[in-house]
């Protein structure tokens, strides 16, 4: 079938692909990149397992590979669940459902893709929530350009979001 | 209205979805917004981005974190493995039912090749099996040769033969040349696989060989060449 993951070559171009998207979102996840690895080669191995089950048609195969790793994300969640523990190297396993951890990270990763002048403008504005004035001032702008920058950062964040199958 | 003259209005949009946009101008938008659908559909576009901004963390926009360097070599060896177990499987499957073949025509020396289609899971150029026949009772040797990069890859598998055996492999070329693929010894009572390589292509091979002890057994791999018959020293 095309598409499918039936060999190792399929596998290894669609790790060279995605996995760096797929060990980004489980290291978010999990909190923890020994966890992360597992999720990730178990996501490989049930995608190449069922690769006869994926069809182009229905979705891409980075959608695939996402809803295979969601699903190993909360297995491997629950087996961790009896034996807590504290995210390595300063990374916090994510406490927030699935669904809204993947969202989370889709933002993240879209944040991480556009420019870093559109980037700075929605950090100082959105997540800091300093004054558009005092932003403005402190880049030696005009306030109106921090109003435009930031129109064109949420444009931007829409493409790069699409980009990383975002449908919402 | 066309997005040229709006593009004032636009620019303020993206303040407005967020909530940030003063009282009075937010009043002067949204009687903008009444009249223009073009205007009313990108803020709706945008608003989706907006809602999504709570869930991310501003601690994680800087450079992602990569995977080990050698996590998909793991995952790709892993995958191999589990192939060859499923080939070793169904093989064991094939040789059990062979075997009931041979029986009914145990006085005939017939040696068939079965050329593999993608059941194994590859999509590369098809593997042949080999069967060898006319063995000695109680023995059988079957193997599988697989087209790779380097040349060919050959699985072995054998049953009945004395631990210990010198089981040693080789491929015969085009003008007869002969290549060695390695060598195993047989170590069990029941049964033995052994993975081998060779330089020559398979499609340049015509005949693969084991000696196993002081016999040589052969069996040709592609069928429209040489004999049809295995040889016996």
């Amino acid at each position: 079938m095309p598409g499918a993951l039936s060999d190792e070559r399929d596998v290894r171009e669609a790790y060279a692909a995605h996995a760096g998207e797929l060990y980004g979102f489980a290291v978010r996840s999990l909190g923890d990149s020994g966890l992360a690895e597992e999720a990730v080669q178990e996501t490989f191995l049930r995608a190449w397992r069922a690769g006869e089950r994926f069809d182009p048609q229905i979705g891409s195969l980075r959608t695939w590979l996402f809803a295979i790793l969601r699903n190993v994300v909360i297995d491997l969640s629950r087996a961790r669940a009896a034996r807590p523990r504290v995210g390595e190297g300063g990374i916090e396993p994510s406490v927030e459902p699935i669904d809204e951890a993947l969202l989370g990270w889709q933002m993240e990763e879209a944040m991480r893709r556009i420019g870093e002048q559109h980037r700075r403008i929605l950090v100082e504005t959105y997540y800091r929530a300093r004054p558009y004035a005092e932003v403005a001032a402190e880049l030696g702008i005009p306030e109106g350009t921090v109003k435009s920058r930031v129109y064109y950062g949420l444009r931007a964040l829409r493409v790069a979001l699409e980009e990383i199958g975002y449908d919402g | 209205m066309t997005v040229e003259r709006c593009r004032e209005w636009r620019e303020s949009l993206g303040t407005y979805a967020l909530g940030h946009l003063p009282a009075e101008e937010r009043a002067a938008l949204e009687a903008h917004l009444e009249g223009c659908a073009d205007c009313r559909e990108e803020l709706q576009s945008l608003a989706g981005v907006a809602r999504l901004m709570p869930l991310a963390d501003p601690e994680r926009f800087g450079a992602a974190p990569e995977p080990p360097p050698l996590l998909g070599n793991r995952i790709t060896a892993t995958i191999g493995a589990e192939r060859r177990v499923a080939r070793r499987r169904q093989r064991r499957r094939f040789g059990l039912a062979w075997s009931g073949a041979a029986a009914a025509v145990a006085a005939t020396a017939v040696l068939a090749i079965f050329v593999l289609g993608d059941s194994g899971g590859g999509s590369e150029s098809p593997a042949q099996r080999v069967a060898f026949h006319s063995l000695p009772a109680g023995m059988q040797i079957d193997a599988s040769l697989e087209p790779r990069s380097f040349g060919t890859q050959i699985e072995v598998y054998v049953s009945g033969v004395r631990s210990g055996t010198l089981c040693r492999v080789f491929l015969r070329g085009t003008h007869g040349t002969r290549l060695s693929a390695g060598s195993f010894r047989y170590r069990w009572d029941g049964d033995t696989h052994a993975m081998l390589s060779s330089g020559l292509d398979l499609s340049n091979t015509r005949a693969i060989g084991i000696r196993v002890g002081n016999h040589t057994f052969v069996a040709p791999v592609n069928a429209d060449l040489r004999t049809d018959q295995d040889r016996r020293t």
